[in-house]
């Protein structure tokens, strides 16, 4: 099957008509995604009359801006058919290099080793998967495993203390703290690199497909390389960002990270077969969290069930695509 | 001519969506002849061969098994009237053996447990049958393209079969391997078994069946005896016009400029000793079979490839590109063979496509500006007549194999290439489009182009060829001028080393 050409009949009949039907559900497709974004607004105004204001608005993205700066990375490796599960723990490894520097040698160095762990991390999940050419999944499970050990065993059991370094915290515009506002900054310079760049372009051309990407002369491991660094100095980011909200780290700083960070880009419309998506997108899918988990809060209900409804929505969302997808092909 | 036939169709139509793909089909198959089933990419073959198959319902129509009406639901139900398919895409089970993919679906049992004797006997027998010569114990993923397509074939052979449907079953066989398969298809043939056969090749039309039936557009466009039809009928029949076939011929004369392209004793462990210029102005011809080492060399040239010995000079500089985007800097283009899975990004537009070689150049620094990439499609989507929108918003995948091919080829033509290096331009081709493809290699060769069509189709080069080279297992066995490319000079010296 791989080598043969996609010309059979019924392969060009299946594209015509999903592409024609396409077309129509483009806009309903994202259409969908902020419908039930509306829906769920809607639903959690009525329960709760603290939800619609502009403090809780603003909670919103500052409770997801950790996530989403590791989307924003992620974005860019997913859409190119890569993945980095070593988020959650580059970050908390991150955070505690940069806790244990600051004591020593004091903040502005501290955030310097900060971000060159940060890319450090990239640069190995990096040359693991274009070098080596161990497969992404199994590089960054690796380095989930190898880095979240490393900061249990170096940081001990206790908290480490950050002092002075409360940056994050500051509100300086309309009572948007600095986390939220450099995630955003960071989803904006995403979105421009992919829908207006070189680079971005060469991303999607990978993910559409690698071995053609090559052979109109882009150089894909090369580019892949970069998108792993990218996510590395993401996390460098997040390393730092949460150190200064919390004031402290520990070897329990962002358990479970990559996982949300791969469902809020799936739900934002990202391909697992890499190709398609957009920062947009993933914007949408971590909003679509964001609200569903604020909301539940705000009606009372346990965070543990929180888990529950993230994960059914997940896949109620992609099967939802499925099933659409086979309405239309036949 | 209708009241012995094994299977007979009346009214078959099909919708795909708002897409109507099949309006009312009639064909007959009788037992013991060969009908062949011509229609150009998008006619409706495959989706009606699949409906024989119980692989797609039709929405009208009926099929009768010996003059009894029936319907299949599923595969089994095809198979277990006598119908087996022999799918154009191969689908075998890779990690398993050559035995076990042929019994695929009719594993011989005792107690439950499979027979592996007789299932390795039931293997061995099928491919004897073909005459090829392939460890029935081998996995069949150690394979190469053309023996896989074997055991597909070997598969829907070993079985009591009443009616045989091939979907372009050569497309990916040698020139021996094709010459037994036809040797068996006669056999079936006299056996009594009814065989629709699909092709594009007009030559193995003429070759082998005894009845041609054209689809166009989802409709039966002919249906004769083959001693009634000739070449151009079934053509015309195919696209709906006449096409010119007048072969119209540019001539190339060297004009004694410097060649663009000079390769001396190129080697690799694909090919060896590879000599080649080509001029600018000059489409040069390198047909070689499957196994010929003709798409390595190719490939080769572009830094997609390697190889290990002799010299590469580009305008007489020499260079060895260790990839890719070293040869296109030099201004080489490179058309590979399979779109699919090295031509095509398929999830972007067509636009995108044509433009991917030349970001750099269209970019404003850092930043490709919106709109820029839709301004240079419109370029060339009128010079290569490429049917899609004039800006190129649709995805790529969404063309016909012809219109994508014309979008890969207009890269090279933005990226401003000098040297275009296309290995099979006109795979998965339909009639028309190759026509087109061709008018526009000549054109690009009068406007000083100078382009190597690497091929195992004889039409790219007995067409557009201005000088031709064959290649068999490696080596070059023969160099034609222009008044020498013909059909047979081509497979007689494709042949001639192959099999000796």
């Amino acid at each position: 099957m791989p080598e043969q050409a996609p010309t059979t009949m019924s392969n060009i009949d299946a594209g015509r008509v999903t592409s024609r039907a396409g077309r129509r559900l483009k806009a309903p497709e994202w259409g969908a995604l902020l419908l039930f974004l509306l829906a769920e607004i809607v639903f959690f105004s009525f329960n709760s009359p603290y939800f619609l204001t502009w403090p809780n608005g603003v909670n919103i993205v500052t409770a997801l801006s950790i996530t989403g700066i590791l989307a924003a990375g992620g974005t860019i490796l997913l859409i190119a058919g890569q993945f980095d599960l070593s988020v959650g723990s580059g970050t908390a490894f991150v955070a505690l290099s940069f806790a244990l520097a600051a004591q020593s040698l004091g903040i502005i160095p501290a955030v310097g080793i900060a971000l060159l762990v940060g890319v450090g991390i990239g640069v190995l999940n990096g040359f693991l998967v274009t070098v080596v050419g161990v497969n992404a999944l199994i590089t960054t499970l690796g380095t989930l495993a190898i880095f979240r050990g490393l900061t249990l065993s170096i940081g001990g059991a206790s908290s480490v203390r950050v002092t002075g370094f409360d940056w994050a915290i500051a509100r300086p515009f309309f009572d948007i703290p600095m986390s939220a506002i450099v995630f955003l900054l960071i989803a904006l310079v995403v979105a421009v690199v992919l829908s207006r760049t070189i680079f971005g372009r060469t991303i999607y051309a990978i993910g559409a497909n690698e071995n053609a990407a090559r052979l109109v002369g882009i150089r894909t491991k090369r580019t892949l390389f970069f998108a792993f660094v990218i996510s590395g100095l993401c996390m460098a980011a997040t390393g730092l960002v949460s150190a200064s909200q919390l004031g402290s780290t520990s070897g329990t700083t962002g358990v479970g990270l990559e996982l949300a960070v791969v469902t809020a880009i799936i739900l934002g419309g990202t391909s697992l077969k890499g190709g398609t998506g957009s920062m947009f997108g993933t914007i949408l899918g971590l909003l679509i969290v964001g609200v569903l988990n604020n909301g539940m809060t705000l009606m009372n209900i346990n965070s543990t069930w929180q888990q529950v409804a993230a994960g059914m929505l997940l896949i109620l969302a992609v099967s939802f695509d499925q099933i659409r997808q086979r309405f239309i092909r036949s | 001519m209708t009241e012995q036939s094994f299977l007979s169709v009346r009214g078959i139509r099909k919708s795909f969506g708002p897409v109507k793909v099949l309006h009312g089909v009639d064909l007959d198959l009788p037992r013991g002849s060969v009908t062949a089933l011509l229609g150009e990419n998008g006619a409706g073959k495959s989706t009606f061969v699949r409906i024989l198959a119980g692989d797609h319902q039709p929405d009208a129509g009926t099929i009768a098994i010996e003059g009894v009406e029936t319907s299949f639901r599923t595969v089994v139900q095809s198979r277990d009237a006598g119908i087996r398919l022999i799918a154009q895409e191969i689908a075998d089970a890779p990690t398993l053996s050559v035995a076990e993919n042929i019994a695929l679906g009719a594993l011989p049992s005792r107690f439950g447990f499979v027979d592996r004797h007789a299932m390795r006997e039931v293997a061995r027998k099928a491919l004897d049958a073909l005459g090829a010569d392939i460890a029935v114990d081998a996995p069949v993923s150690s394979l190469r393209l053309g023996e896989r397509q074997i055991i597909e074939i070997a598969r829907a052979t070993a079985g009591a079969s009443q009616c045989l449907i091939f979907d372009e079953p050569t497309a990916a066989l040698s020139d021996a391997e094709t010459r037994r398969l036809f040797t068996l298809i006669k056999r079936m043939q006299e056996a009594g078994v009814a065989i629709l056969y699909i092709t594009h090749r007009l030559d193995e039309v003429f070759a082998i069946a005894d009845r041609v039936c054209v689809l166009r557009d989802g409709k039966v466009s002919l249906n004769a005896a083959i001693a009634e039809v000739d070449q151009a009928q079934v053509v015309t029949a195919m696209v709906g016009h006449a096409v010119a076939s007048d072969h119209y011929r540019y001539e190339f004369v060297s004009k004694g400029a410097d060649p663009l392209l000079e390769v001396a004793q190129l080697g690799s462990e694909h090919f060896e000793d590879v000599d080649l210029t080509v001029e600018p102005g000059e489409i040069v011809g390198l047909y070689g079979k499957i196994g010929s080492g003709v798409p390595e060399f190719a490939a080769a040239l572009f830094g997609a490839g390697q190889f290990d010995s002799g010299t590469l000079r580009l305008g007489g500089e020499a260079v060895k590109f260790g990839h890719p985007a070293e040869a296109i800097a030099k201004g080489i283009g490179y058309l590979p063979a399979d779109r699919a899975s090295e031509g095509l990004l398929r999830t972007r537009t067509v636009a995108e496509n044509l433009a991917a070689p030349s970001w750099t150049r269209l970019a404003n620094g850092p930043f490709v500006a919106p709109g820029i990439e839709a301004n240079t499609f419109k370029k060339w989507h009128s010079v290569l007549k490429v049917r899609s929108r004039p800006d190129g918003s649709e995805q790529i995948s969404t063309l016909s194999g012809g219109n994508q091919q014309k979008v890969l080829l207009g890269r090279w033509l933005e990226a401003g290439s000098k040297l275009l290096v296309l290995v099979e331009p006109t795979r998965g081709v339909d009639v028309g489009a190759r026509q087109e493809i061709y008018a526009v290699l000549r054109d690009l060769a009068q406007q000083g182009h100078g382009i190597l069509i690497a091929s195992s189709d004889y039409e790219d080069i007995t067409e557009a060829a201005t000088s031709a080279a064959v290649m068999v297992r490696g080596r070059v066995v023969a160099h034609l001028t222009q008044d020498q490319i013909s059909t047979e000079r081509l497979t007689q010296a494709a042949g001639g080393g192959a099999h000796a």
